[in-house]
């Protein structure tokens, strides 16, 4: 996802894996998606298909909003949490 | 805590699966009487050891769940009159939610779970969901009509799995992901939760409920409360300003 072409400069998020405790860094635009970067990360971890959510602090963040529009900066932490859907 | 108000409410509950089976207990133990239980599904061996109501005669049989749950809750409190409904959510009539005072969403798919928060949310009526997956739980409290719903809170990868089943089985069922949907504590948890929240809804104490998302994690042993912002391209926020003729644009919180 990194990029430095079309004046857009990355930026690092650190995505941390509830489950396991890892986490990873990203190098991301502020353009990209929170959907993205849930992608991404679940296809890193090789994550079983399911739902995911990407949360800072306590909040989850909305999957259709860029990392702007998140009010995401550099070197902020995340974390990727299964959204529990059985019953 | 208001018992009149508690014994006087019609409750809908959507799924009797291991979830459905303990929320049924814990309604029907708090003294809700009037709850109108709705499931698709017949009882199967590998569902025993999660459902306080099922038996190896009802899974031998193939007793249809719904029915199974409402005459265990009879079991429990011949005041009680559980009106069982077999089939479909997405089968039944739009007016079912507004004929109740509350919904509790007890599913196993999310297709279901969209269909139970947008005409729970369209009938004005709260709609609490539970699931689970494993150690892991989660409680969402749509309160319409203000705040976020439960779609608010889904993303892409909901949408991809969105017609699959979390079942609990692997067996007997269309369509399944392989996966520990139901460990008999976390249920324990999560059912509590829903029929606390339902207790105070049902008792006049909006304030006192669930903002948004409980979260609880049986293997860290941690639970903690998560804000859902309410997502202003939500469907579910967009037909309703729509029906209003409202075209403001909502803020999220």
């Amino acid at each position: 996802m990194s990029s430095t072409s079309g004046g857009f400069l990355p930026v690092r998020i650190k995505v941390k894996n509830a489950e396991t405790g890892a986490s990873v860094e990203m190098e991301l635009e502020m353009e990209n998606t929170i959907d993205e970067v849930i992608e991404s990360a679940a296809t890193f971890w090789s994550k079983d298909m399911g739902a995911y959510v990407l949360r800072k602090g306590k909040k989850v963040l909305r999957g259709g909003n860029s990392l702007k529009d998140a009010g995401l900066r550099a070197d902020d932490v995340l974390e990727l949490i299964p959204d529990p859907e059985g019953g | 805590m208001d018992l009149a108000s508690i014994s006087g409410a019609k409750v809908l509950m959507i799924g009797a699966g291991a979830l459905g089976n303990e929320v049924a207990k814990d309604l029907v133990l708090s003294g809700f009487r009037k709850v109108t239980i709705v499931d698709m599904d017949h009882v199967v061996g590998s569902n025993l050891n999660r459902c306080l109501f099922f038996s190896r005669e009802d899974a031998r049989d193939k007793r249809m769940k719904a029915e199974v749950v409402a005459e265990g809750m009879l079991g429990l409190s011949a005041e009680s009159r559980p009106n069982p409904i077999v089939g479909r959510i997405q089968d039944q009539p739009c007016r079912l939610f507004g004929d109740h005072n509350i919904v509790l969403g007890c599913l196993d798919n999310i297709e279901a779970r969209i269909h139970a928060n947008a005409h729970s949310y369209s009938a004005g009526r709260v709609y609490i969901d539970g699931g689970m997956e494993g150690f892991l739980g989660k409680v969402m409290v749509a309160r319409p009509p203000k705040g976020a719903c439960l779609q608010c809170g889904m993303n892409r990868t909901h949408a991809k799995v969105a017609s699959l089943r979390f079942s609990c089985t692997g067996r007997d069922v269309v369509f399944h992901e392989p996966k520990l949907a139901a460990e008999i504590t976390t249920t324990s948890i999560i059912s509590a939760v829903m029929v606390r929240e339902a207790l105070k809804a049902v008792s006049g104490h909006p304030e006192m409920l669930l903002n948004n998302a409980f979260y609880y994690d049986g293997q860290r042993n941690s639970s903690e409360e998560m804000e859902i912002p309410l997502d202003s391209e939500c469907p579910v926020h967009l037909c309703g300003r729509r029906a209003t003729g409202k075209r403001k644009r909502f803020k999220s919180t």
